[in-house]
């Protein structure tokens, strides 16, 4: 066990935020904490490695109680790397410099070979031709992948993640949670405070809802998002209606997907308009447009009042906006859909909207 | 989907129930093709049909070349607004006789 957290809690005077949390964290999970403004989310996160003095309860990392007097926070903290919403990075250096200092200060390498390890970081985030520019002259997506890139230069055993995307245009969400996703795959131990309720979906291993000052629900993402059993969760989770369909390409079932996507439709009263586009997508994406052995998956949400709607669909193969192709079959997609996003990130993703 | 065959007259009535997709678009070009080899005026009633992607009008279309090329009619009639807007995108509204 990683984290062991017992009984934490935190006031500010005689507000009481988090009313006795505990939990485990173990090595290799990817954890997202979900829930309300100001339920405490990110005060719990910030607890964790001390950011925030709890006022009662402790936090073990690594078999030592973090909030003991005699515990050395400095010294954990280098293992736990923290990426904020707004980024943090040192103004007046290099993206290098940002990379190189922690670890020529911190961790006592040598400046060759702390500035080899954040070319290679650099890299990995997609950033490498930028290590001489000031963070100034970054988009904020750029930004926030150099600073999980400095994270990662201490070589941490955790990475805790405040609303890395909350101060994002939402263009920019997407090349920053592909870093992290990333990560998740490379085992790293996460957690993640979000509001991307997508995002949430694939990366977690484990959802934390937190209300009422503590851990309301927790369970794996298909238990949280499409079954949540307390009033809270559901209530939260509801607020938008989703559906998701994996697809093993190996043997696509057509008639299956359909039967799926249009009792969902039925059990959330949709316009006979509406289902009948998201059908429509759905179709001519998955029978005729994209590979059968690259079909992923297909994700379709609305918000309770039904006021828009999102299909997205994802699948492998080389990078390819199949929404772009000659004939029919496309031009239905065009025709019924202005609002069309491509994203590539190793994954194709085809976002419509209407 | 249904599909009802009626005589009415010399014109051969089919009238289609359900959704025209990748599905079902096989069991209307077979009655479609039968029904163009032993009819001369064909009419498709589309009142009942509220959904019609790519599958459907390939179909439509392998038919209206069927009936082109033997001399043939083939009309399609009530076409519920969602149906007609995809034959507006795809250019099908030019291509087949709509009344």
């Amino acid at each position: 066990m990683m984290i062991i957290v017992q009984d934490l809690k935190k006031s500010y005077g005689s507000f009481e935020v988090l009313k006795g949390v505990s939990a485990t964290i173990e090595k290799g999970e990817v954890i997202t904490i979900i829930g309300p403004s100001g339920c405490g989310k990110s005060t719990f996160l910030r607890c964790l490695n001390l950011l925030e003095q709890p006022t009662g309860g402790t936090i073990k990392f690594d078999g030592k109680v973090l909030n003991d007097k005699k515990t050395n926070i400095n010294e954990v903290r280098k293992k736990m790397g923290m990426v904020f919403q707004n980024f943090n990075l040192f103004a007046h250096m290099s993206v290098l410099d940002n990379l190189c200092i922690g670890q020529t200060r911190l961790l006592g390498m040598q400046r060759d070979e702390a500035e080899k390890t954040a070319r290679e970081l650099l890299k990995t985030v997609g950033l490498a031709e930028k290590a001489d520019n000031y963070p100034d002259e970054l988009s904020g997506g750029q930004k926030q992948r150099v600073a999980i890139a400095r994270c990662l230069s201490m070589k941490p055993d955790i990475m805790l993640f405040d609303e890395p995307t909350s101060a994002l245009d939402p263009t920019m969400v997407g090349e920053v949670t592909a870093v992290i996703r990333r990560l998740a795959r490379d085992g790293m131990t996460m957690v993640i405070v979000t509001h991307e309720m997508e995002f949430a979906k694939n990366v977690s291993n484990r959802i934390f809802y937190m209300d009422e000052g503590g851990i309301y629900e927790e369970g794996p993402p298909e238990v949280i998002f499409d079954a949540p059993n307390r009033e809270k969760t559901k209530a939260f989770i509801h607020r938008i209606k989703s559906f998701r369909h994996e697809i093993n390409s190996e043997n696509f079932d057509f008639i299956g997907l359909t039967n799926e996507l249009l009792n969902f439709c039925v059990a959330n009263a949709l316009s006979r308009a509406n289902s009948n586009k998201a059908g429509l997508l759905s179709e001519e994406l998955t029978v005729n447009l994209i590979d059968k052995k690259d079909l992923v998956g297909i994700y379709f949400s609305f918000p309770d009042n039904q006021e828009s709607f999102e299909l997205t669909v994802t699948y492998g193969g080389e990078a390819r906006d199949v929404t772009q192709a000659a004939g029919m079959e496309a031009d239905i997609i065009r025709g019924l859909i202005s609002d069309i996003t491509y994203t590539y990130d190793g994954t194709n993703r085809i976002c419509m909207k209407w | 989907m249904e599909i009802d065959k009626a005589q009415n007259g010399d014109i051969c009535v089919l009238t289609l129930t359900g959704r025209l997709d990748t599905a079902t678009s096989p069991k209307l070009q077979e009655i479609l093709t039968e029904t163009i080899s032993s009819s001369e005026k064909i009419e498709l009633d589309f009142a009942a049909v509220d959904y019609v992607s790519s599958a459907g009008l390939r179909v439509l279309l392998s038919g209206e070349k069927n009936v082109k090329v033997n001399g043939k009619t083939m009309t399609l009639k009530n076409i519920l607004p969602e149906v007609m807007e995809v034959f507006e995108i795809t250019g099908f509204s030019g291509i087949l006789t709509i009344v």
